[in-house]
């Protein structure tokens, strides 16, 4: 393996690639984003928007939308299961990444995220209009999965700490050591209890972003998370954060930019962690452990 | 749908306009408010510190008030790249220019409820806006204690 390139290269598109591919009807680019403004505004030539919230979960239950549901999104979309899925967005890709790994939790086997997302295909000036398309209704069945090798319940997690596993988490630093109790934007998405899951590593997922919205090197990733973080090659890692977002770019960086075997999204994350009764928590900058 | 309370006539207008469209005519009216934020003017861009940007707020929201004459000038910025609070935040200085501080102060938390704002982007995105309300009548308290005078004396100069 190539010390100078992402283990799996083929997931991440560039902006060029994504202009060149425009009309090419085996891609649907997908826009999915923070702010739901942004889309009706203006967007990529072709592109439909696919909300994380409003499409991908369900609204009653806190849970993802059933396979039927998945697929009726995919033919209104013109996505059929050969499809290749180039998703961008806001925020560094953050919801780009987390309908990226819902995708991929219902088995649609071709997901890319286009590399900069919205922000760099904007600074580019690349062109955007505000047209929604249609596009004629395809039969989309849904494949075969295994979501369990990509998402992590809460007894999981207990599990994964009692066996000594790598737990990574990717929110700020005042939200891991417990100072604050949520993102200030999101008083709603709060928790009881502020801190972190025992033995957690804080890495703050904007640490394998560059400025401009693309991901750091293979080099820069493997210092940070190999090095600093201590992963071994073969390790089996589970990020969460506060409601699953930020977690799903960290995660698409250990699975797919440097090819850990198996990488889970806890996407209860500390909304549910922070609030489960008698859950083991710890405060304060060290990872802390179980009995503490 | 404020008749009720004593809001500012260019709010009352405003909310009713967005909540007479129908669901793409307020997603467009919220863009076109949010692009149409004036910039800061010169004398305050320079004043982007913490000290006038709202906290509660995840993106960087700056506000700054006024007083002349008992009535408010509100000043803001927010980013282009996030138009629902940019939408929301030119949704108050447009709609609170030159009110009094004590319309300012009745203005109904959840204003972006009552705009329709809520019904478009929904809840868990609406829930930090009720914030920068917070923020904005907390600033037009601290003006009006600390420069009450002055709004007299301006009232009555040329």
């Amino acid at each position: 393996m190539a010390d100078d390139t992402y283990v799996h290269p083929e997931v991440l598109v560039s902006t060029a690639w994504v202009q060149e591919h425009l009309k090419d009807p085996k891609v649907r680019i997908v826009e999915s984003d923070e702010d739901l403004l942004l889309y009706p505004d203006k967007h990529i030539p072709g592109a439909v928007m696919i909300d994380w919230q409003g499409d991908l979960q369900d609204q009653l239950v806190r849970d993802y939308i059933n396979a039927e549901k998945f697929a009726q999104i995919c033919e209104r979309a013109g996505i059929t299961p050969d499809t290749t899925v180039v998703f961008y967005g806001d925020k560094a890709n953050w919801w780009a990444c987390y309908a990226f790994w819902a995708f991929t939790m219902f088995g649609h086997k071709d997901c890319r995220i286009m590399n900069g997302g919205r922000k760099l295909w904007e600074a580019e000036g690349r062109p955007m209009v505000r047209d929604v398309p249609q596009y004629p209704a395809t039969n989309y069945t849904v494949g075969a999965s295994d979501p369990s090798q990509i998402r992590a319940f809460r007894d999981d997690i207990l599990a994964h700490v009692k066996a000594g596993r790598p737990l990574i988490d990717v929110r700020s630093t005042a939200e891991y050591t417990g100072e604050k109790l949520h993102m200030e934007d999101y008083p709603q998405e709060g928790a009881l209890r502020g801190g972190h899951i025992p033995t957690a590593q804080s890495v703050p997922w904007s640490r394998a972003a560059n400025d401009d919205g693309t991901f750091k090197s293979v080099k820069e990733l493997r210092a940070l998370y190999e090095q600093e973080c201590g992963l071994k090659p073969h390790d089996d890692v589970v990020a969460y954060c506060r409601i699953g977002e930020r977690s799903s770019h960290t995660w698409f960086v250990l699975k797919y930019l440097l090819g850990f075997p198996k990488v889970r999204n806890y996407d209860g994350s500390w909304t549910e962690w922070g609030n489960l009764v008698r859950a083991p928590i710890a405060k304060g900058p060290e990872p802390g452990s179980l009995a503490s | 749908m404020l008749e009720e309370l004593p809001v500012p006539a260019a709010l009352d207008a405003l909310v009713d306009e967005l909540n007479d469209a129908d669901r793409q005519e307020r997603i467009e009216l919220l863009i076109d408010m949010a692009k149409g934020l004036p910039p800061l003017p010169e004398r305050l861009a320079h004043f982007k510190d913490e000290a006038h940007r709202v906290p509660e707020c995840m993106s960087p929201v700056f506000l700054f008030v006024e007083l002349r004459a008992g009535q408010v000038a509100l000043y803001a910025d927010a980013p282009i790249e996030a138009p629902t609070v940019r939408g929301f935040v030119a949704l108050l200085v447009e709609g609170l220019d030159g009110a009094t501080v004590e319309e300012v102060l009745l203005v109904p938390h959840d204003l972006a409820d009552r705009a329709g704002i809520r019904e478009i982007v929904g809840m868990q995105r609406a829930a930090g806006l009720p914030g920068i309300l917070r923020r904005l009548k907390a600033m037009v308290t601290r003006a009006s204690i600390s420069q009450p005078a002055d709004a007299e004396t301006e009232r009555v100069s040329p």
